[in-house]
């Protein structure tokens, strides 16, 4: 079916704004230029006026933006993050590792519970192992505490693999598969998610903007739902025969037990949706800028009288040679060498980052390829809609390809330019 | 010179080490709330007390939010190390919150069992005493976490 037939007629108007140029947006100059040479400007609907949808700059999405790529492996640990503690030799050591794609989104909560177990010793000094958001915000928590921290680490933020996340408030991502977590854990996600929640609110509207939220919208040719993933019964392996996950029903789905503070996803008619698809939703989404966050976390944990000391471990040994007799352990993903913890699972994720944009500060999505504008550049992600949460799971290479970034570049910018093409139109030209 | 830090975290193993070397290793340790100090009944009672009278603040884990202060981890931080009467005396005079001095004495000890259960303490053979004077004289040691 042409895609002309699958947009109703009281869309009409909507199509009429978008030809297959960018002119249909009323941002910047070339908006403006639009405008100026369309005269009857009053006789267009209120739409065209930005009153009911927002006039969006247009991003630039054209290949030579992509600056850089980044790929890291999440450790999405089986049973969800390790926050349990244990003796080596005189040392007492708290974990806190194995957030999956959660690790940002859930720092503060679960460095609120780690520093919680370490301060009922009652020690005046720990050390922290590791320097990703988890060791920093277990460092911070910990200072705030009153206690003197001495950070062990190969290198600090921004060199770390959190650096290489997405960085969207994302607190339910891969961060545990359902049997293995069991039934109890989703009270401590809950807990952990809404005490995150709370700290990221103290840090909107700073200078850098560390933190902020942007509207996201997510676009389609087709009505939007959520898509479920119910057992699929011809997979018979899972992690408990396999040491994988093989389906995407076997992650734990919290994020509903928080959807009473966090924004949920809007259906907007067609006068208030800015792109020339027929279905689009709209949410507000929180996201971290991450040079100015972590400046901001280095300089707290600085200006704390923090201390830092290069070095890398390479068994839980070692440990009992620091001073500190209390120990938090963030190593993230190097647990599964460093500790031995094979249930830590490598997932692999990719973001391409185009030269940075503020003036387009929002987010779309579209057939599970996004571009989300942040401080520090529009960050794309090209994510397999048909592999959901399975998406690199067990894949442990490192090296970003990019292609499949360029990829949703392309797609995105048809978007904008009113050309994509509807699956309806792909499988016509392919027939 | 010996670091504060240093010694309790020595105190906090000492105590270890002599729990594990029976009771009375521990009535030489003196009146600390590591040589178990209430009763489960005491707990439990505590346990029906707090569901009631404090779990809508300090959430029924105990786990606090941002703003309301946790009753486990920093709690111990917060008073461990002095006379359990302190806290004692705190519970009585300001909480619950919406109530203070609301609860009796009775009541407030069965509360304090429950925190020091929930905590990890270990459980004794004789009742937490509800009177001020005792409490003074037995010290909220430091708790080693659960695995």
């Amino acid at each position: 079916m042409p895609r002309s037939e699958l947009i109703p007629s009281h869309l009409a108007p909507v199509k009429a704004l978008y030809p297959a140029n960018r002119r249909g947006f009323m941002g910047g100059a070339l908006g403006l230029a639009g405008a100026m040479a369309l005269p009857p400007l009053l006789a267009r609907p209120a739409r065209a006026q930005g009153l009911l949808a927002p006039a969006l700059v247009p991003m630039r999405l054209s290949p030579d933006q992509l600056v850089d790529m980044k790929c890291c492996l999440r450790p999405l640990r089986a049973a969800g993050p390790n926050l349990s503690t244990e003796t080596v030799g005189r040392k007492l050591v708290v974990h806190n590792y194995g957030h999956g794609g959660s690790g940002w989104s859930l720092s503060w909560g679960s460095a609120e519970v780690a520093v919680g177990k370490a301060l009922s010793v009652l020690p005046s000094r720990i050390a922290v192992i590791g320097c990703g958001i988890i060791g920093l915000t277990s460092a911070i928590m910990a200072q705030r505490a009153g206690l003197h921290v001495t950070i062990y680490a190969r290198e600090l933020l921004p060199r770390t693999r959190s650096f290489r996340a997405s960085g969207s408030f994302t607190p339910s991502a891969r961060v545990a598969l359902e049997g293995p977590a069991g039934p109890q854990f989703g009270d401590l996600w809950e807990q952990m998610a809404r005490f995150s929640w709370k700290m990221f609110r103290t840090l909107l509207g700073l200078p850098g903007k560390p933190v902020e939220f942007s509207d996201s919208y997510a676009v389609s040719d087709e009505p939007i739902t959520r898509r479920v993933w119910p057992v699929d019964p011809a997979i018979t392996e899972s992690y408990e025969t396999s040491g994988l996950p093989r389906q995407n029903a076997e992650f734990a789905r919290l994020d509903s037990r928080i959807r009473d503070i966090v924004p949920q996803a809007v259906p907007l008619l067609p006068e208030e949706n800015p792109f020339p698809t027929p279905f689009a939703t709209r949410t507000s989404q929180m996201h971290f800028n991450f040079p100015a966050y972590a400046q901001l976390l280095m300089d707290e944990f600085f200006a704390r009288g923090g201390r830092y000391v290069m070095r890398s471990f390479h068994a839980p040994s070692a440990l009992a040679e620091l001073p500190e007799d209390v120990i938090i352990h963030a190593t993230g993903y190097a647990a599964r060498d460093l500790w031995g913890d094979r249930s830590v699972i490598p997932v692999r994720g990719q973001t391409g980052w185009l030269v940075p944009q503020p003036e387009a500060n929002y987010a779309l999505r579209f057939r599970n390829m996004s571009a989300l504008s942040k401080a520090d550049g529009i960050v794309i992600m090209n994510n397999n809609p048909d592999l959901g949460d399975m998406l690199g799971v067990g894949e442990s290479m490192e090296l970003p390809q990019r292609e499949p970034l360029l990829e949703a570049m392309a797609t995105l910018a048809g978007v904008f330019a009113g050309t994509y093409a509807s699956p309806a139109q792909a499988a016509g030209a392919g027939a | 010179m010996t670091r504060p830090g240093a010694r309790k975290v020595a105190m906090f193993l000492g105590a270890s080490l002599l729990a594990s070397a029976g009771a009375g290793g521990v009535a030489a340790q003196g009146r600390g709330t590591a040589a178990g100090m209430y009763t489960s009944a005491q707990a439990d009672a505590g346990g029906r007390l707090y569901a009631i009278h404090c779990a809508m603040c300090h959430g029924a884990g105990l786990q606090g939010t941002v703003e309301v202060p946790p009753l486990t981890g920093r709690f111990v931080a917060n008073w461990g190390g002095r006379p359990l009467g302190e806290l004692f005396h705190y519970l009585s005079r300001a909480m619950p919150q919406h109530a203070p001095g609301a609860l009796s004495a009775a009541d407030n000890a069965n509360i304090l069992a429950f925190l020091l259960r929930t905590n990890g303490a270990p459980v004794g053979g004789r009742e937490l005493p509800s009177e001020a004077t005792q409490l003074e004289r037995i010290r909220f040691d430091a708790i080693q976490p659960a695995p």
